[in-house]
């Protein structure tokens, strides 16, 4: 086997048993965080892993069996797009993996047909149309900006050929950030809803306090519920990694700042959730839209237009 | 400033709807609606408001008699109208919006109308 | 023809502070009907006259509700007295508006609470609460009591306020109209509060002059009437306005609550400045009360109904208790009628349901 494969194989290895771990530690973070922002005191930093193995303890009803096999098929393909992510697959296939596991999620969310899941799943999916554009421009937008920021392929032996790869993008000389400004804000505006936090925790929210109690997680009980919490780790850590893959370069002090990008944007989701009401689904949708539009279009535009520029 | 608590005119029960249609009219609102069993009648208590100005009707009505419901008139007036029917057994009739009872969860009866005899 | 859903909303719902029962049909995202019942937690109080006798009867109107309960208190004696013509001594009088506007902060803060967890604002919940917490500290300071302060006998108030104890309720209220400051700054002008509250729940005049509205959610929609102004207690002697908005939506009602809010405390402040130096605090009834009387107050949450009758025993015949809300339950289902899913719980909210008081 040759060392990048092992590599490779380390990283998936490392993302499956350490991102539950990461994920469940930023929750009892953010939670920490939320309630100093409160003038609370807040749980403890390892609550969320207490709360998980209490859900896990509980029982499980369900009036739809197939509901436990959805949530699985949700979980896995959770991480398998985690382990494309960090594996150094194609950004394409992790994005997508990812829809197809909001799928799984809204199949098993509505294989129950109660009223209030049913509100949340129609609003999960107004979610999905908001989010689903930016990442895949986002996507689009790696590919661009690594043509023209000329990947290091030397040790490759290849010649300045754009790719989907992560692998590939991580190897570049200058962080793709510097390309592709619009495309991080539009995808910083949809982690918000990603990670289901106030103005935008339509679907389902962190606390019961909403119209919908809990929207689409409503129904699952015990473990199914347990298996949401972890599965939304794996995103978080994942979503995060994205992030951070705008500030990676072939230059290992770039991690550091890629680090500390990480951190700041996570701040700053608990602090909009902190200072926004949730708002209705209409505003959500214009907002979203028109900060893709506004922000990642143009951004598509300058890096469409910019290598004929330099060509000539 | 006028006592209006105490201003409570007495109306013959055939005039309670005329009364509340004039009341309507003049653009008063329904303050509250009320009902007392005394002295084996109901006395049933309809508040008008105008501003600060109020008036109170008060319609003394036996056990068994029917009593026209003024919520066509008056939409809010069908809680009152049901509290009544349900607490005291005021036979009320045409509700907009009739519960049939079931506006309190309470397991008894009438339990506001004192029974013949028990006290 | 988009399919029609209908949605139990409460009783046990968590965004409800107290259980009603809202039958929701919906079409997608949009309310067509509603129909509001009631009737978890009747207790029956009123008939409680049977067995108590009018200076009994006290403690249960105190015990109609927690958050109204000083001023249920209060409009039961004052309706006993004026049966029994007995005029309170003035120091009686102060010490009642006094702590009717310690109900009002506090009661209105609960609610602003409420209502920022019903859109989502955790950060806001938590500091509208906060600040209410040193207005029951006053509370528990000068009655025993955080919430069931149980001071109103017939014929006056149980316990004096001391001059260091007025000192340091008024330093409290000015401190709390200094601390609102930025929460009303937020309530009236974050863009996704404003979001939320702008246009939600139209109750025009003529609706609300229709449908019996009353309180703040009246007053929200330009009708200028605040019992207050009749001058109970020693409101004749204190300078206010009454506080209206032209809005008509759940901004005006959040704006009219605000405001009062600051009314309140420049209210305490009047009261305190022109509180009269005396012992006397209580006069005590004689006889019982034989008569009736349709006692009107200016509640927390709108206008309250005290009617009581008498017969010349100690037993009443009948004490009747009208609580805003109930008169309120109409325009709810009025403005649910039409509204978006997601505004129900700001809407139940916006007529600051006290179900307690509505079933007694």
């Amino acid at each position: 086997m040759q060392k990048a494969d092992i590599i490779k194989i380390v990283s998936i290895l490392a993302f499956i048993v350490l991102a539950p771990v990461l994920g469940g530690l930023l929750e009892g973070i953010d939670r920490k965080i939320s309630a100093r922002m409160q003038r609370r005191v807040g749980p403890k930093i390892t609550q969320p892993f207490y709360d998980v193995l209490k859900l896990f303890n509980k029982e499980y009803i369900s009036v739809n069996k197939k509901q436990l096999f959805l949530l699985l098929s949700h979980i896995f393909f959770v991480v398998f797009a985690g382990g494309l992510f960090f594996g150094g697959y194609d950004m394409l296939m992790v994005f997508l993996s990812l829809s197809t596991a909001s799928i799984f999620m809204i199949l098993a969310a509505s294989s129950t047909h109660t009223a209030y899941t049913g509100v949340g799943t129609v609003r999960e999916l107004v979610q999905m149309m908001c989010c689903e554009p930016a990442e895949l421009l986002v996507a689009v937008g790696f590919y661009l900006a690594s043509a023209v920021g000329g990947i290091h392929y030397a040790s490759l032996g290849l010649a300045n050929d754009p790719s989907f790869m992560v692998k590939d993008l991580i190897n570049v000389d200058k962080p793709a950030i510097m390309y592709m400004p619009g495309f991080f804000i539009a995808f910083v505006f949809i982690l918000t809803i990603k990670f289901r936090k106030s103005p935008f925790d339509l679907s389902t929210s962190h606390h019961a306090h909403q119209e919908v109690v809990k929207g689409l997680t409503a129904e699952f009980s015990g473990g199914a519920y347990a298996i949401t919490e972890i599965a939304e780790w794996y995103e978080e850590v994942m979503l995060l990694g994205v992030v951070a893959l705008f500030f990676v370069t072939n230059n290992p002090i770039s991690y550091i700042w890629a680090a500390l990008a990480v951190i700041i944007v996570f701040f700053l989701e608990i602090l909009i959730d902190n200072t926004s009401a949730r708002v209705k689904w209409d505003l959500m949708f214009k907002a979203s839209w028109g900060v893709i539009l506004a922000c990642a279009g143009t951004n598509l535009l300058v890096l469409e237009i910019l290598p004929q520029v330099l060509r000539h | 400033m006028e006592d209006y608590g105490k201003n409570i005119i007495e109306i013959p029960l055939e005039k309670l709807a005329i009364v509340a249609g004039e009341e309507k009219n003049a653009g008063h609102r329904l303050a509250q609606a009320c009902a007392t069993y005394v002295n084996d009648k109901y006395e049933l208590l309809y508040s008008f408001e105008e501003d600060y100005a109020m008036t109170t009707y008060k319609v003394v009505v036996g056990l068994d008699e029917e009593v026209p419901s003024i919520s066509r008139i008056f939409f809010p007036a069908f809680t009152y109208e049901n509290e009544m029917k349900e607490l005291f057994g005021v036979k009320i009739k045409g509700i907009v919006t009739d519960y049939n009872d079931k506006f309190y969860r309470i397991a008894t009866e009438t339990p506001f109308l004192k029974k013949k005899g028990g006290k | 023809m988009p399919k029609k859903t209908v949605i139990p909303f409460g009783p046990q719902h968590p965004v409800l502070p107290e259980p009603i029962h809202l039958d929701l049909v919906l079409e997608d995202e949009t309310v067509v009907d509603a129909i509001p019942s009631i009737g978890f937690i009747h207790r029956g109080l009123e008939s409680l006259v049977e067995k108590k006798d009018f200076n009994e009867m006290v403690y249960v109107a105190e015990r109609i509700c927690g958050i109204c309960s000083f001023m249920h208190g209060m409009g039961y004696c004052e309706a006993v007295e004026h049966v029994m013509d007995i005029d309170i001594p003035d120091r009686a009088k102060y010490l009642r508006t006094i702590w009717c506007e310690f109900s009002r902060l506090h009661s209105h803060l609960l609610w602003l609470g409420l209502l920022a967890d019903g859109f989502g604002f955790e950060a806001l919940f938590n500091e509208c609460w906060r600040i209410r917490e040193q207005v029951l500290d006053m509370v528990e300071m000068t009655t025993g009591g955080r919430l069931i302060a149980s001071v109103n006998r017939v014929g006056g108030v149980l316990k004096d306020i001391t001059p260091d104890m007025l000192k340091q309720m008024k330093a409290v209220a000015e401190n709390v109209g200094r601390e609102l400051v930025p929460v009303a700054d937020t309530f009236l002008n974050d863009y996704s509060v404003k979001s939320r509250l702008c246009g939600s729940g139209i109750l025009s005049k003529e609706d609300a002059i229709a449908l019996g509205a009353c309180g703040p959610m009246m007053r929200a929609s330009g009708i200028a009437v605040d019992h207050r102004k009749s001058g109970y207690a020693a409101y004749g002697n204190i300078d206010f306005d009454v506080i209206t908005s032209n809005d008509c939506d759940g901004y005006g009602r959040v704006y009219v609550r605000i405001q009062e809010l600051f009314q309140s405390v420049e209210i305490v402040r009047q009261a305190i400045d022109k509180i009269p130096d005396s012992e006397e605090i209580m006069i005590k009834p004689k006889g019982n009360p034989k008569g009736e009387y349709l006692m009107r107050l200016e509640q927390p949450r709108g206008e309250a109904f005290y009617y009581v009758k008498g017969n010349g025993s100690k037993n009443l015949d009948r004490f009747r208790v009208r609580t805003p809300t109930f008169g309120n339950l109409a325009p709810l289902v009025h403005t649910l009628k039409g509204a978006p899913f997601a505004d129900v719980p700001l809407l139940v909210l916006t007529i600051d349901p006290c179900v307690s008081c509505t079933e007694r």
